[in-house]
């Protein structure tokens, strides 16, 4: 019986993309079946370039680890129209050479590891082979990409963090975690925007809130971002202001 | 303006109006009414817009006191109503004085029932809709001794009424194979697509979990695969083998594997089917489907010009949907939700 790999492995052949009816009213862009860098790059690549010519008669696209969902109105759009030209835009290139948004935005996100806004963080020392201290510098050495956003409005799946970071999320649901936490598993961090139960571990905290429905920008993370990760302490914390970090960071 | 208090309600009872659309990306569901074609009926008898607002009952009302003059109108499942402690019909205009009580109390069939005034209820918008979505803390929450405001459409309006639609009765539920179907087999997909269903207790505005009478359904692959987008009406298989129909207020994304995706037009079909009851699948292929739901888009629009004056005054009328024996030529009936 054939087993599909798990969430972390390369497959060395990427592909091919294909295109699957979901529904009446949707076509997928199937890239691959688990999470991989290159598999999301050619997802975001392609979600561009078709964003950036939009047939009408598309409601939304919905970019995710390894597919595009393309939404539309069939009696606004004739199914073989949109389908054909899907067709035709996946054969315009090798998608799976896609490199990172050229013109992504870069954040710098403030985050507190470890103690009440990282109560997980003893574990995850030991699941990595990393002592406590280290834990935090390791996971904010290197920017992460804005993989998708799902789950819950505005929560961010970011990858892909070293092998060290391959371990299961928890076995059983835990109580709610507070929006900002950084919750890791899997190569993965996520940063829900709103309170959530999660079976991920929970090792630190921003302040920053990606989401904010009554804000001008709603949503600021957004697929293709890169988000690097700032230690800093509970003071800093505190005297976050949302505002004030928007007018000075240049994402 | 005009204003309903509200004396008495339940927590599922809530706002909604067509749901927002275009956030999927950004991990927001449309959410919007569970019956779209209930939605579009009270519209129809008021005179409203497509995107106003109505408040949504599942299975039990609640009780409402107007402020002042105005005509409201109820859609969607049957449920008993009383207008001052008389008995009043469903699926029309009822109009009230100043101090008048709307009683609404359990369904008689269906699921979910709508109240409609006015030009919608004018209630807080968040990402371009009113409709509420209760797990994402979104929208209006509804609570005793509120007072509703009604929006600008005219107050009063002839008394009126709109025959059943045939749904109702609907048990068989047009479905198209999911993108991800290729992960059962064949002998399972054959098994799948002959079972009876029972919508069981399990259900919300998010999904309703189905249970074959064939045992569970058994993935082959795919459950070890990454999430991607879930489309409305899209039937998951959880590892323990029982499907789950995911709808307005589902979750985003999801990794289990989909076997089948419901047809558009059925999405308010299913809706409606009240708890303990069983249904069937009918495969059918993309086009019927986008057939289908250019009919009922039609039918939809069409609605307006089958508004009847009502001859009777309801309130003497306890059997109004007997009464109205012309038959029902609406098929199908649900939330395309997002039309655009």
């Amino acid at each position: 019986m054939n087993h599909t790999p798990p969430d972390n492995a390369s497959p060395a052949q990427p592909g091919p993309a294909r295109l699957l009816i979901a529904g009446d009213m949707g076509i997928l862009v199937e890239f691959g079946e688990v999470y991989d860098p290159i598999i999301n790059a050619a997802v975001l690549g392609f979600d561009a370039a078709l964003q950036a010519d939009l047939p009408a008669g598309v409601i939304e696209t919905v970019p995710s680890f390894r597919s595009l969902l393309v939404r539309f109105d069939p009696l606004k759009l004739a199914f073989d129209r949109l389908w054909d030209r899907l067709e035709t835009l996946l054969a315009a290139r090798d998608w799976y050479q896609t490199p990172p948004p050229q013109n992504r935005r870069k954040w710098v996100l403030p985050v507190v590891y470890g103690d009440q806004r990282g109560p997980d963080l003893a574990q995850v020392a030991d699941m990595t082979g990393l002592r406590q201290d280290q834990v935090a510098d390791n996971h904010a050495s290197q920017p992460l990409l804005v993989a998708m956003l799902g789950f819950s409005p505005g929560l961010a799946y970011l990858g892909q963090l070293p092998e060290i970071w391959q371990f299961s999320r928890k076995t059983e649901i835990s109580a709610q975690v507070p929006s900002g936490s950084v919750l890791v598993a899997v190569r993965q961090t996520v940063l829900p925007s709103t309170a959530i139960p999660t079976g991920w571990w929970q090792i630190g905290q921003t302040p920053f809130l990606s989401f904010n429905p009554r804000a001008k920008t709603p949503f600021l993370l957004a697929p293709g971002d890169e988000v690097r990760f700032e230690p800093v302490s509970e003071a800093v914390f505190a005297s976050f202001d949302q505002d004030t970090f928007l007018r000075e960071s240049t994402p | 303006m005009s204003g309903l208090e509200i004396l008495s309600i339940l927590p599922t009872a809530t706002i909604q109006d067509r749901g927002r659309v275009g956030f999927l990306r950004f991990g927001v569901t449309s959410s919007g009414a569970m019956d779209g074609y209930a939605l579009a009926e009270g519209q129809a008898l008021l005179g409203n817009g497509p995107d106003d607002a109505a408040i949504e009952f599942a299975e039990f009302g609640g009780r409402f006191r107007a402020t002042d003059m105005m005509s409201v109108a109820l859609s969607g499942a049957e449920m008993q109503a009383r207008l001052n402690g008389v008995e009043c019909g469903w699926r029309q205009v009822v109009t009230l004085a100043p101090g008048d009580v709307l009683d609404i109390g359990a369904a008689r069939e269906g699921v979910y029932g709508y109240l409609h005034v006015p030009g919608g209820f004018l209630t807080e918008t968040v990402l371009g809709a009113r409709a509420t979505h209760l797990r994402a803390g979104f929208g209006h929450v509804l609570a005793v001794g509120q007072t509703l405001m009604a929006g600008d459409g005219q107050r009063q309006v002839a008394r009126a009424g709109l025959r059943c639609p045939a749904y109702f009765d609907q048990r068989v539920i047009r479905a198209l194979w999911g993108p991800q179907s290729h992960y059962f087999t064949d002998a399972e997909r054959q098994r799948f697509a002959k079972a009876h269903f029972t919508v069981t207790k399990m259900r919300d505005r998010m999904g309703i979990r189905i249970r074959p009478d064939i045992g569970p359904i058994h993935a082959e692959l795919g459950l070890s695969i990454a999430s991607d987008a879930i489309s409305p009406g899209d039937i998951q298989i959880t590892g323990d083998g029982l499907p789950a129909v995911l709808l307005a207020d589902r979750g985003p994304t999801g990794g289990y594997p989909r076997i089948a995706t419901l047809a558009s037009v059925d999405l308010a079909v299913l809706a409606q089917i009240p708890t303990g009851q069983e249904f069937t699948l009918e495969l059918v292929s993309r086009a019927e489907a986008v057939d289908l739901l250019a009919d009922y888009r039609a039918d939809i629009k069409g609605l307006l010009g089958r508004v009847d004056p009502l001859i009777r005054d309801p309130r003497q009328m306890s059997d109004l949907l007997a009464y109205n024996l012309i038959d029902g030529m609406i098929a199908g009936g649900p939330d395309d939700g997002e039309q655009g």
